[in-house]
C-alpha cells in the first residue's frame, strides 16, 4: 500500500529477472530424461486402462462381465486416443487405447509398447444442411475438396452430380475436425491422403493434421454437437456417435465404386480384404483394394496399447485374452463393433504372448 | 506463603512462554508456506521451459513470427495464436469495460439503495460461474444466436468495416470476445465499484456544490479521482482474458488461421494448448505448446508491470495536481 508505483514496478521486474534466470537454467540445463515411474501399485485384482472414446462402450460392456468371471476389476478412463497414448506412455495406467497406432514418435516414448488389434470400427461422415436427406454420396476426392475449402457450398455441381435427383441449397459449407489428437482424425485423413493426390501432399495423415479450412471442436460429441448446431456443416465421427445422436451420414465411394453404409457387414468386409500387418503390429484398413465391393471405405482397427514388460502381466495377458476371445467379441456387433476376423485375432495373441514382467 | 506466590519467576513465565512458542511455529508455519510458493513458481517456469527447449533450439525466436501449425511437416510458429489472443482479449476489453464501469457507477452512485447488493451480489456471482458452463453455453446458445442473428446484422449495416465482414459462424473469434467479456465483466466492473465508493465524500459534494450536475461530478471529479485504479482493474480483465483456456476453445473453433473479420475460427495460446496437449503426434508438437506456455507466461508478466507502471503514473500525476 504505501509502495510506490515504481517500487512496486521495480519488485516485480527484480522477480521476473529472478525467474527469467530460472528459466534460463531450465533452458541451459542438462535434458537428463526424468525417469518414468512404474505406477500401478501392487493391487493385482485392479488392471486401469484410458484412451480411446471409440472404444469405450465395449469397454464398458467387457467391466462387469469380467469381473464377474475373472474376478479383475477394469477401471477405463475415456480420454480420446491421444490422452490415452500419454496416460500409457508415463505408465500412469496398466493399459492405453487407441484408434490410431503409434506415430514414430509416439513409439520411441513408449519405449517398447505393443500394439495390438482388439476391436473394429468405422469413422463416418456426418453432415447437418437444412433440407437435404440422410445418405447423400460423396467421393473421397469431393470429400477432399470440400475440406481443402475449394468447395464452398453444398450445391456445387460436383456434389450435385454425384447426387441426382436430391435439391441441394446453396447452403455455405462449414467443415468440422477434430481439435484434439484423435483416431478418427488419423482415419478420415489417411482416407483422403489413399485417394487424393493433393491432400496427401498439401495436408498429410496425422492424429492432429493442419486442416486448411473449417473449424475444430474437441472429442467426439464436440464434432457431433457442432455438425448438430450448424446448418451447412460436414464432420467425422466414430461410427457408434451417428446412431446415439441420430446424426446424418454420408455414404463414401469405395475403391470398387460402390457407397456401401457403415454397418458391420462392410466393416468386415473391409477387415476381411485386409490381411497384412505392418511392421509396427498396426493394420490399416482404410481404402480396402476393389476387390472388395462391399467394403467400407473408412474402417479401422482400434488398438489395445501394452508395454512389453509389465509388473501386472499375468493379469493383463489373461484380460486381453478374454477381449480378442469369442465372449469379448460377442459384445461387440449390438453397439456397431463386428467380431475380429480369425486371422486378426491369431495375430493379436502372438503379441499377447510377448508381454513379460 | 503469600511472599511464594508472588515470586514473579514462578508464575508469569509459563503463561509467556506459550505464546512465544505459538508464534515460532506461525512464524515458521507461514515462512513454510510462503517460500514454497516461490518454489512451486520457480519450478512451473523451470519445468514449462525445460518442455519447450526442443521447440526453442529448433524454431528459436522465428516462432514468434511463424504461421505454421503443421504436425505433418513438423513446423511449428505462434503467430496466429499471439494474434488471435490479443485480438480477442482486447475486443473483450471494449466490450466488457464501459459495461463494467457502468455497472459500477451504477452500484456505487445511481441504484436505489434497495437495488445495491442484489445486483452486486448478481455482479459477483457472474465470477462464479465455472468458464465451461461459460462456453458450453456459448456453444450451445450464444453461438448460434450470433451466427443467426447478430453476425448478418453486423454485416448488413457495417459490412463495410473489415472486422464485420464475411460469412456467420456460430464457432468464432467474436464469441470468444463475447465469452471472454463476460468474464471480464465482473471482476472490473466489482473493482470499480469499490473505486467509486472510495472517493472522498467531500470532493464529490464540494464539485456540488459548485454547481455541477451529477454527470459533471463523476466526469470531472470522479473518473480522475479513479482513473489509476480503473487502468489497473482493465489490466487485470486483460490478464483474465489472455490466460482464459477452456471456455474459448469451447466456441473460438480452433483454427489457425488469421482473418481480418471477426466471423471466422480463429485460435488463442492458451486455447491451443488446451485442445492440443492430450496425445501430441510427434516430440516437437508437445514442445512448440510448451514453448506458447512460454510465451503467455511472458506476455501475462509485460501486462503486469504494465499495469503497475499506468496505474502508478496516474495516482502520481493525479496526487501532485490535487
Amino acid at each position: 500500500m504505501e509502495m510506490t508505483g515504481m517500487q512496486r514496478v521495480t519488485k516485480t521486474a527484480a522477480l521476473a529477472m529472478a525467474l527469467a534466470v530460472v528459466a534460463l537454467a531450465a533452458a541451459c540445463g542438462s535434458s537428463g530424461s526424468s525417469g518414468s515411474s512404474s505406477g500401478g501399485g501392487s493391487t493385482s485384482t485392479v488392471l486401469t486402462g484410458a484412451g480411446s472414446t471409440l472404444v469405450a462402450p465395449l469397454i464398458s460392456q467387457w467391466e462387469p462381465d469380467y469381473a464377474k468371471s475373472a474376478g479383475i476389476t477394469i477401471t477405463y478412463g475415456a480420454v480420446g486416443s491421444g490422452g490415452g497414448i500419454d496416460a500409457i506412455t508415463n505408465r500412469t495406467v496398466d493399459f492405453g487405447a487407441s484408434d490410431a497406432p503409434l506415430s514414430t514418435d509416439q513409439a520411441t516414448a513408449c519405449k517398447s509398447c505393443l500394439q495390438i488389434p482388439w476391436a473394429l470400427a468405422a469413422t463416418v461422415v456426418t453432415y447437418n444442411v437444412k433440407g437435404v436427406p440422410d445418405k447423400l454420396k460423396l467421393t473421397g476426392p469431393v470429400l477432399a475438396a470440400i475440406f481443402s475449402g475449394s468447395i464452398t457450398t453444398w450445391n456445387d455441381s460436383q456434389i450435385a452430380s454425384l447426387n441426382p435427383g436430391v435439391n441441394l441449397p446453396s447452403t455455405h459449407i462449414t467443415p468440422i475436425y477434430r481439435s484434439d489428437g484423435s483416431g478418427d482424425s488419423y482415419v478420415f485423413t489417411s482416407y483422403l491422403s489413399a485417394v487424393s493426390s493433393d491432400w496427401k501432399s498439401k495436408v498429410g495423415a496425422s492424429t492432429q493434421p493442419a486442416f486448411p479450412t473449417g473449424q475444430g471442436a474437441e472429442k467426439n460429441s464436440g464434432v457431433a454437437a457442432a455438425v448438430q448446431a450448424t446448418d451447412g456443416a460436414i464432420g467425422y465421427v466414430a461410427v457408434s456417435y451417428i446412431a446415439a445422436d441420430s446424426l446424418n451420414e454420408a455414404l463414401l465411394q469405395n475403391a470398387a465404386g460402390q457407397y456401401p453404409e457403415p454397418t458391420t457387414k462392410a466393416i468386415t468386409a473391409a477387415a476381411d480384404a485386409v490381411t497384412t500387418i505392418q511392421p509396427d503390429g498396426s493394420v490399416p484398413l482404410v481404402n480396402p483394394p476393389a476387390s472388395a465391393p462391399d467394403a467400407y471405405p473408412m474402417s479401422t482397427y482400434s488398438y489395445a496399447i501394452i508395454p512389453q514388460t509389465s509388473p501386472k502381466a499375468k493379469q493383463l495377458k489373461a484380460f486381453l485374452t478374454y477381449a480378442i476371445g469369442p465372449t469379448g467379441q460377442a459384445f461387440g456387433p449390438d453397439l456397431g463393433f463386428p467380431p475380429l476376423p480369425s486371422a486378426i485375432v491369431a495375430h493379436s495373441k502372438t503379441v499377447i504372448a510377448k508381454i513379460t514382467t | 506463603m503469600t511472599t511464594t506466590n508472588l515470586d514473579p519467576s514462578s508464575i508469569p513465565l509459563p503463561t509467556r512462554r506459550r505464546p512465544r512458542f505459538g508464534e515460532t511455529g506461525l512464524r515458521l508455519l507461514a515462512g513454510a508456506t510462503a517460500l514454497l510458493l516461490v518454489a512451486i513458481m520457480a519450478l512451473l517456469v523451470y519445468e514449462t521451459v525445460r518442455q519447450a527447449r526442443p521447440s526453442i533450439q529448433e524454431f528459436g525466436l522465428g516462432f514468434i513470427t511463424s504461421d505454421q501449425w503443421n504436425a505433418v511437416t513438423d513446423q511449428f510458429g505462434a503467430f496466429n495464436f499471439i494474434i488471435g489472443t490479443l485480438l480477442t482479449s482486447v475486443v473483450a476489453l471494449v466490450i466488457a469495460v464501459p459495461m463494467a464501469i457502468a455497472i459500477g457507477l451504477f452500484l456505487s452512485e445511481l441504484a436505489p439503495r434497495v437495488l445495491r447488493t442484489p445486483v452486486g451480489v448478481m455482479v459477483e456471482l457472474l465470477a462464479a460461474i465455472p468458464s465451461v458452463v461459460l462456453g458450453l453455453w456459448g456453444i450451445l446458445v450464444m453461438g448460434p444466436f450470433l451466427a443467426a442473428h447478430v453476425e448478418p446484422w453486423l454485416s448488413d449495416h457495417l459490412g463495410f468495416i473489415p472486422l464485420f465482414s464475411g460469412y456467420p459462424s456460430s464457432q468464432g473469434v467474436l464469441p470468444a470476445c463475447v465469452v471472454l467479456s463476460i468474464m471480464v465483466v465482473p471482476i472490473v466492473a466489482s473493482i470499480s465499484r469499490e473505486l467509486f465508493l472510495s472517493v472522498p465524500s467531500d470532493l464529490k459534494q464540494g464539485a456540488m456544490a459548485l454547481g455541477a450536475t451529477r454527470w459533471e461530478m463523476v466526469r470531472s471529479v470522479m473518473l480522475p479521482y479513479v482513473s489509476g485504479g480503473l487502468v489497473a482493474s482493465t489490466m487485470l480483465g486483460f490478464g483474465r482474458a489472455v490466460g482464459e483456456a477452456i471456455a474459448v476453445t469451447q466456441v473460438i473453433g480452433g483454427a489457425n488461421a488469421i482473418s481480418r473479420s471477426l466471423f471466422p475460427p480463429g485460435d488463442t495460446m492458451a486455447s491451443r494448448i488446451a485442445a492440443q496437449y492430450a496425445g501430441t503426434p510427434t516430440a516437437l508438437s508437445r514442445s512448440s505448446l510448451a514453448y506458447l506456455a512460454v510465451l503467455l507466461l511472458i506476455i501475462s508478466l509485460i501486462t503486469n508491470i504494465a499495469a503497475q507502471l499506468i496505474s502508478g503514473r496516474l495516482q502520481r500525476r493525479l496526487g501532485g495536481a490535487a
